[in-house]
């Protein structure tokens, strides 16, 4: 049998096809990659596909005690930088964390117990992922500023878990709505109860749901931007996605320092495409299609 | 024996267990969505404003002030700009990865894996590797097409507003693409086998197979592909912020509320702008729900 896939036009076209969408997706990154290991001066050069010369001096700039910049010492960035990585991976981390919790315990309820008002609750709270999140962030904003958690991991914290519990909610959902109760029953027949039975039975059984929650939630929170904009005004809690654009200094804009600085905020995201891709992407179709 | 004790207890212990696992939501969703958001309602009909004594009401004025103000009618149609040519591009480019993806058969997992990225990385490095591309002296873009001869002279190309909405929609689309992908590629790969098969020997080509079988039953997935599309669209603010900051040229409706309530101080009015742009994606999802809701009913 003769399938267009088996032809020869048809394997060139897809063979074309893969290959622009690599280049179209990693394309980006490599150059920025490229860029971060480019000596300063040959930044302004014409631009060669791969480093006629690597050099690490981008990513020294972000480490060292000092660096040289145009035969001066200046000092390094490394202070602010390294406060910015600490601010981004506690927030997102207690953000992960709390929103799965409230997610896995909460999305059980809405399941397997019955209280009034379940399915009212359940709809409203769904919908706010159709509300964006600059609609509520003024009030939130006055609200923070009298509860004075401005600029505090626990005020910026609330906020992300406001934001993203409703797509974990509604993916863990969907994995207890999938999972057959008569495990459950059987438990209960030898006499534990409820919570005995979350913990132990349901909560093993659902952890590829509970890593696919956990994944969208780390990236929306360690990609956020205005939120910490606006909630973070200082390196007490400002994480990398806002220090990284202050690189523009008044005279130029460091593109070597921005790209190196980069390349290291987006390894975090990398490492979990590489290692964790097909919890993400199970996640991202159920969170898109149920 | 699981009915070994009443079940008058046994409802109410799960009442009890039920309040206390759904509290922790009620009180987030309640204190952090539900009251701002009722708050910015309410307000947006009073003058709120740090800079001026008092809080009186003052009916539509912020709404009708925001009507009469023209950086709000030029952030309205740069808002709409983008939109148009992100959803656009993002779902043709978004279905043909995801057609690609359905047709692979070795490697697909990696494939999935490097079309997913741009996806999961921040917006803010997004941009930012892509502002670098666009630099007018030093940048890849101007380089590469003065190498191919399409221009002969390097261009600033945030100069022109049209070529800076195209170029920020376009990092958009890198970013948002490959939600459209997977969700489509879901769909697809949801229908079954036989329906090509029974399409084949009705005597339909590829491309009638494609618009009798494929398109009807992915079409609830198109539907929350566009809307998706349609409400991140609005919402942009990440890259057109670091690719060319307040600039009116480029200015959306979102970094328009930034600047009215975070740099300007006006409360109300920044949250009678950000009321009119949800309820202005949400009429816009809503439309596509309906549409493709009611096209494909046929069947």
């Amino acid at each position: 049998m003769r399938t267009p896939l088996s032809t020869l036009p048809g394997r060139i076209g897809t063979a074309t096809a893969v290959i622009l969408l690599v280049a179209w997706s990693l394309g980006p990154i490599y150059w920025s990659l490229v860029t971060s290991l480019t000596p300063p001066l040959h930044l302004l050069g014409t631009p060669s596909l791969w480093p006629q010369q690597i050099s690490f001096e981008h990513y020294a700039k972000l480490f060292g005690a000092t660096s040289m910049s145009q035969g001066n010492a200046v000092q390094s960035v490394w202070p602010q930088f390294s406060a910015a990585l600490t601010n981004s991976l506690i927030t997102s981390g207690l953000a992960t964390i709390v929103t799965v919790a409230i997610a896995a315990f909460g999305a059980y309820a809405f399941v397997r117990l019955e209280f009034p008002g379940r399915d009212l609750l359940f709809v409203a709270v769904v919908a706010t992922l159709a509300i964006p999140a600059y609609t509520v962030m003024i009030p939130l904003y006055r609200l923070m500023i009298s509860l004075k958690l401005i600029d505090t991991y626990t005020g910026i914290t609330l906020i992300y878990v406001s934001a993203f519990l409703p797509l974990a909610l509604w993916l863990m959902r969907s994995v207890y709505q999938a999972m057959p109760i008569s495990l459950e029953e059987a438990a209960w027949l030898d006499g534990a109860g409820r919570v005995y039975t979350l913990v132990y039975i349901v909560l093993p059984l659902s952890a590829p749901g509970l890593i696919a929650s956990a994944i969208l939630t780390f990236l929306n929170a360690w990609g956020q931007f205005m939120v910490p904009l606006v909630f973070s005004p200082t390196l007490a809690t400002k994480p990398l996605t806002v220090l990284i654009p202050e690189f523009v200094t008044r005279n130029y804009i460091d593109f070597g320092l921005m790209n190196a600085a980069g390349i290291l905020a987006i390894i975090p995201p990398v490492l979990l495409v590489l290692f964790l891709n097909r919890y993400l992407v199970s996640g991202l179709m159920a969170g898109a299609t149920k | 024996m699981p009915s070994s004790y009443p079940r008058r207890n046994r409802t109410r212990g799960e009442l009890a267990l039920a309040a206390a696992l759904v509290i922790p939501i009620v009180v987030v969703m309640g204190g952090l969505v539900f009251w701002p958001l009722a708050t910015s309602v309410v307000d947006s009909f009073y003058r709120i404003d740090p800079m001026k004594p008092g809080t009186p009401f003052v009916g539509l004025a912020n709404y009708g002030a925001l009507f009469a103000d023209s950086n709000v009618q030029t952030a309205w149609l740069n808002t709409f700009a983008y939109v148009a040519m992100a959803v656009v591009l993002e779902t043709i480019g978004g279905l043909g990865a995801a057609l690609l993806l359905n047709r692979v058969k070795h490697g697909r997992q990696w494939l999935l894996a490097i079309t997913v990225l741009p996806w999961c990385l921040p917006p803010v490095v997004n941009a930012i590797v892509w502002m670098w591309i666009f630099n007018p002296s030093y940048g890849l873009l101007n380089h590469a097409l003065l190498w191919l001869g399409v221009i002969d002279a390097r261009k600033v190309w945030f100069n022109d507003q049209a070529t800076a909405l195209f170029l920020i929609s376009l990092v958009h689309v890198w970013r948002m693409m490959p939600l459209t992908a997977v969700i489509l590629l879901a769909a697809l790969q949801s229908i079954p086998r036989d329906l090509y098969e029974a399409a084949r020997l009705d005597g339909a080509g590829p491309i009638k197979s494609f618009r009798l079988v494929t398109l009807p039953l992915i079409s609830s997935g198109l539907a929350i592909a566009l809307s998706q599309s349609t409400v991140f669209a609005f919402n942009l603010f990440d890259e057109a912020w670091i690719l060319s900051g307040s600039s009116l040229d480029t200015r959306s409706v979102i970094i328009q509320v930034y600047l009215t309530a975070f740099q300007n101080l006006r409360f109300s009015s920044g949250m009678a702008l950000s009321i009119l742009a949800m309820l202005a994606s949400l009429l816009v999802s809503l439309i596509y729900v309906l549409r493709v809701y009611r096209e494909t009913r046929y069947d």
